[in-house]
């Protein structure tokens, strides 16, 4: 067990629960938790994952609306196809569906890039092989023991030795692209985050749990996690929460686990990286014909909503700053669906997928990849659309770029040729190092040890 | 496997048959040749050995924590009342739970009466008419089932049952609360599907379980007919609920997959899904739509919906224009007797009752059972007495967590609680990310202990544990005071006591006492009495204290 600790458990927590309790009430800086001088502090830019369970249908969210392309789609879903006159414009080739009308402002100002034909280069049509598949981030390889996100944030050079809170699953399960993570958090609502202690004796309860939880043990070492995530969200977060720019999050726990972001963003407890899901894309039945129905109104609509909101959000959040800046949000799904609809109104699993990329420095109001067509011969086994861009081609860009992590054989081991798809600003590093120094560990102690 | 087919296949499709080959050639050898080192499976990365994994408690602890849903007072000096050694007492216990029917209930089946839960007794037809038809309220079923899976949980005196019934609806797990078919049948499937056949033959529980309206409703099959076929079953039943993905050999050409020494195919590929879809065509629910003779909510198969064409399933061919039911019977056949099917339950089971990584040799043992008694009405549970009663399942500790609804009734039963399961208490425990037949997707919750170490999971026990203990839940009470008994006024003897009554062993490592002690006695001589008032208030706070630690997680 790594323990840099030199003062007595005691002391620890002491000055701990003292250092949280000074900043009760005034808004937490990581500059009292980090170095402010290591590199990357200042721009300390903030991923967020959506990954949308199920498959979601990417020839209906993105469907082509003119050309030799618009007839053998047509031709595919008589009954599901959105018609070209109710899309949103995005290029001569390709409309949104309108059901996510509150993106395309996003879109208009350049704030948020499409990417079409993307995906995994592995021949699977299986939800959970895809999905485990794409957040370990090694296709075809299921053993791996740490997801991509994980690798990002042990390999990453610019983070400072010391953050509160790197990672956050908004939602009640850690995703799979933080396995093997010690320091991520999961978090459905930050006002239920609590043990719900006596008054009195709530206090004397969580120090004793630290010390029947010390120990070189990956549940003790959860637990550590746990409470220390509940003194940080305790102090910091609050209970209460307003969205900034008269923001309404849509209903639902998705909304929920979006604000529960922004609020812990705000906060500034150095999050780097949140993952949220949103499940109920597997539409093999009645997803709605044309532009209506099922996948228009209860998935759509509160996506685009969801998305907005947190833009919003964290646009120029209470005139301080503008969050936006530091933000990438990844919307990405296992797989398309098939080109051709079923008898039941719906689709089967398919291969190509489209994957939405937005925030400050995205260079958006584009449509990014190869369209590979959609005749029968263009297409993959015969049945779906093709992916002619790897979908990790999309995530090293945005690491590499943004998160200024070089190591992208790390964080994609067996990832290999990349070159930007040119989604976002920011310089790129060029040929990166063959090997990142040692692994970045957060400790529990010594995160907590610049409480201090 | 030839030079061409290899050429043809790709590398990665070839590296996926070879991968399989591996497993099937030892599946084939009898007696497992790897000796049992670890407890972690080929191909599992290694964790750093941890120094602090908690010792091996006594077995009683063991199968209360990995065979019940935790001890209630007095449970581990039955359990070690049963014979003069271990292996006499585990014997005799899973003598006593594999039949579960001679075990007397009544103290559950009281509660259970006195529930009220309307449902549980009304058949098929009944639920049909009445709550997907009617207006009684189509979820109501499913509501009363959780009532009813809590309740026996926490007192039923058939534990292992109860076990077993959470991994079968985990295995082919539906999410029952969608407004539909399945929430209003949802008994049905908890009564006459998984509970009905879960200790029997594994072909038949396929059988009831492909023909049960809330599984041809939750996966599409009751749409699913010739004039369009609808795969979203046929993939499931081949990935989740036979062969599972370690037998998924991707797209590649059917004629290409290597067969074993029956003639069968080692492994699926998509063009087996497609042929099973078109297999299953047909197989759907009176539901007074489209055909069907009447609408009361029963499997029927409606033989002009079939494609009666000729099929190739997993290597075999099949003729054209078969008797009723023969195609889709046939898929079923074969799944429920492919090697890969046993080696896939036996590890899903390993993994639930011994260790995440079980043991290899267990897995093999086990699958051996599942494959040499498939013709067995007690197929299932033979393979379960066999994990059970394993070397490696006495050896196996502090590998899992418990899961949310594990650590739930855990608490209830170490408290002694007068028990039912209030909104408030859902809300609570719903909260810890396991919300019963509240997984949406239909692979069921996961099993490692990577999925349940994390904050939530965590917290949200602690919470509960919090809650139980000063009754602020709806409909549960505990009286803590009452059930110490007198004499007792030392924080030493306070805490002795509970750790004992609670834990059933002492806190490992023992200095965790000294936490305990430190809380309770807040400053004050350990070894002096406590006046009576600072042990009723400090009391609640202390056992929730206990049921918080490490200890009580362990499975």
């Amino acid at each position: 067990m790594r323990r840099d600790v030199t003062f007595t458990r005691r002391q620890f927590l002491q000055g701990c629960s003292a250092a949280i309790a000074a900043m009760a009430g005034a808004r937490l800086t990581h500059v009292a938790f980090a170095d402010p001088n290591a590199p990357g502090s200042a721009t300390h830019e903030i991923l967020v994952v959506v990954f949308l369970r199920g498959g979601w249908d990417a020839l209906n969210v993105v469907p082509p609306t003119d050309g030799p392309d618009r007839g053998y789609y047509e031709a595919a879903r008589a009954e599901l196809m959105v018609p070209a006159n109710q899309t949103l414009f995005l290029t001569p080739q390709f409309g949104l569906h309108p059901a996510l009308s509150p993106l395309y402002a996003l879109y208009q100002a350049g704030h948020l890039a499409i990417v079409h034909a993307v995906g995994l280069t592995e021949d699977t049509r299986s939800h959970f092989d895809a999905m485990q598949y794409m957040e370990l981030g090694t296709p075809g390889v299921k053993t791996t023991a740490t997801g991509w996100i994980t690798r990002h944030l042990q390999s990453a050079p610019n983070l400072p030795s010391a953050i509160l809170l790197p990672a956050l699953s908004a939602g009640s399960s850690q995703a799979t692209a933080l396995l093997g993570s010690p320091e991520a958090a999961a978090m459905s609502d930050p006002s239920s985050f609590s043990i719900s202690g006596h008054w009195q004796w709530g206090d004397p309860q969580r120090a004793a749990l630290r010390e029947l939880y010390t120990g070189d043990n990956w549940l003790y070492e959860a637990a550590t996690r746990t409470l220390n995530t509940l003194d940080v969200v305790e102090a910091a977060a609050g209970s209460s929460y307003t969205p900034a720019n008269g923001v309404v999050y849509p209903a639902g726990s998705f909304g929920d686990n979006l604000m529960a972001i922004a609020q812990l963003i705000k906060a500034d407890l150095g999050l780097r990286v949140a993952t949220i899901d949103l499940g109920g894309w597997d539409t093999h039945e009645n997803q709605g014909d044309g532009a209506d129905g099922y996948l228009s109104t209860n998935q759509l609509a509160p996506l685009g909503q969801g998305l907005a909101a947190l833009y919003t959000d964290l646009s120029n959040a209470a005139c301080l700053e503008d969050y936006t800046r530091k933000l990438t949000v990844v919307v990405m799904s296992e797989f398309g669906r098939r080109l051709r609809e079923n008898a039941n109104h719906g689709t089967d699993h398919g291969h190509g997928n489209t994957m939405f990329v937005l925030g400050g420095n995205v260079n958006g109001g584009q449509i990014f990849g190869t369209w590979p067509g959609l005749a029968n011969h263009q297409l993959y086994d015969q049945a779906d659309l093709a992916v002619t861009t790897d979908y990790r081609r999309v995530l090293a860009e945005i690491v590499n770029k943004r998160l200024a992590n070089p190591y992208l054989n790390t964080v994609f081991p067996g990832y290999t040729g990349h070159s930007d798809l040119g989604l976002v600003r920011g310089a790129s590093s060029g040929v990166p190092p063959a090997q990142p120094g040692p692994f970045r560990i957060f400790l529990p102690a010594v995160t907590h040890n610049d409480c201090l | 496997m030839t030079v061409q087919k290899r050429r043809r296949m790709g590398r990665r499709a070839a590296l996926r048959v070879d991968r399989l080959l591996a497993a099937t050639a030892r599946a084939g050898v009898a007696v497992p040749a790897a000796p049992a080192t670890g407890l972690r499976a080929p191909g599992q990365p290694d964790l750093p050995a941890a120094t602090g994994d908690p010792a091996l408690p006594s077995l009683g602890v063991i199968v209360y924590n990995r065979l019940a849903f935790g001890a209630r007072p007095g449970d581990l000096a039955a359990f070690n009342a049963l014979g003069g050694t271990d292996d006499a007492r585990l014997g005799a216990w899973i003598n006593q739970q594999t039949n579960p029917g001679a075990i007397d209930d009544s103290e559950c089946d009281a509660r259970l009466a006195a529930a009220g839960l309307a449902t549980l007794g009304k058949p098929l037809p009944q639920l049909w008419v009445e709550y997907y038809r009617g207006s009684a309220g189509r979820t109501v079923p499913v509501g009363d089932v959780r009532q009813a899976t809590f309740i026996r949980a926490i007192y039923s005196r058939r534990q292992l049952n109860e076990v077993l019934a959470d991994f079968w609806h985990n295995h082919f797990s539906i999410y029952g609360w969608d407004y539909s078919y399945a929430s209003a049948t949802w008994v049905h499937f908890d009564r006459d599907v998984i509970r009905a056949y879960m200790w029997g033959n594994f072909r038949q529980f396929l059988q009831a379980v492909t023909v049960s309206p809330a599984m041809l409703y939750y996966l599409d099959n009751y749409i699913n007919q010739v004039a369009g076929y609808n795969e979203n079953w046929a993939r499931e039943l081949f990935e989740l609920h036979t062969l599972g993905s370690a037998n998924y050999l991707g797209v590649m050409n059917p004629l290409d997959v290597p067969k074993d020494q029956n003639g069968l195919a080692i492994g699926y590929c998509d063009n087996d899904v497609y042929e099973a879809a078109r297999s299953f065509t047909g197989w759907r629910v009176n539901n007074g739509s489209s055909g069907a003779p009447g609408d009361d909510g029963t499997f029927f198969y409606h033989a002009a919906w079939h494609d009666k064409a000729n099929k190739l399933i997993l290597g075999r061919y099949q003729p054209a224009n078969q008797a009723d039911m023969a195609d889709g019977n046939l898929v079923l056949d074969l799944l429920a007797s492919h090697p890969g099917t046993a080696r896939y339950i036996a590890s899903k089971l390993c993994r639930r009752l011994v260790a995440d990584d079980p043991p290899q040799t267990l897995v093999d043992a086990a699958a051996a059972v599942f494959t040499a008694a498939q013709g067995a009405g007690d197929q299932l549970a033979q393979v379960v007495r066999t994990i059970c009663l394993s070397a490696e399942f006495k050896a196996a500790w502090g590998q899992k967590v418990k899961r949310p609804f594990e650590a739930a009734a855990g608490l209830v039963r170490a408290l002694n609680a007068d028990f039912y399961p209030s909104d408030d208490f859902h809300w609570t425990f719903s909260a810890a990310g396991q919300s019963l037949f509240g997984h949406r997707s239909p692979d069921g919750y996961p099993d490692r202990r990577s999925d349940w170490a994390n904050t939530t999971s965590l917290l949200q026990r602690w919470r509960l544990a919090n809650r139980l203990v000063r009754n602020e839940l709806d409909d549960v009470t505990v009286d803590l005071l009452a059930q110490m008994p007198g004499g007792l006024t030392t924080t030493h003897q306070i805490v002795d006591y509970w750790i004992s009554r609670l834990l059933g062993r002492p806190m490992d490592p023992p200095s965790n006492r000294a936490p305990l002690v430190d809380f309770m006695a807040q400053g004050r001589n350990p070894d002096f009495a406590l006046p009576a008032e600072q042990i009723a208030e400090r009391l609640p706070h202390l056992v929730a204290l206990i049921l918080m630690a490490p200890d009580f997680q362990w499975r």
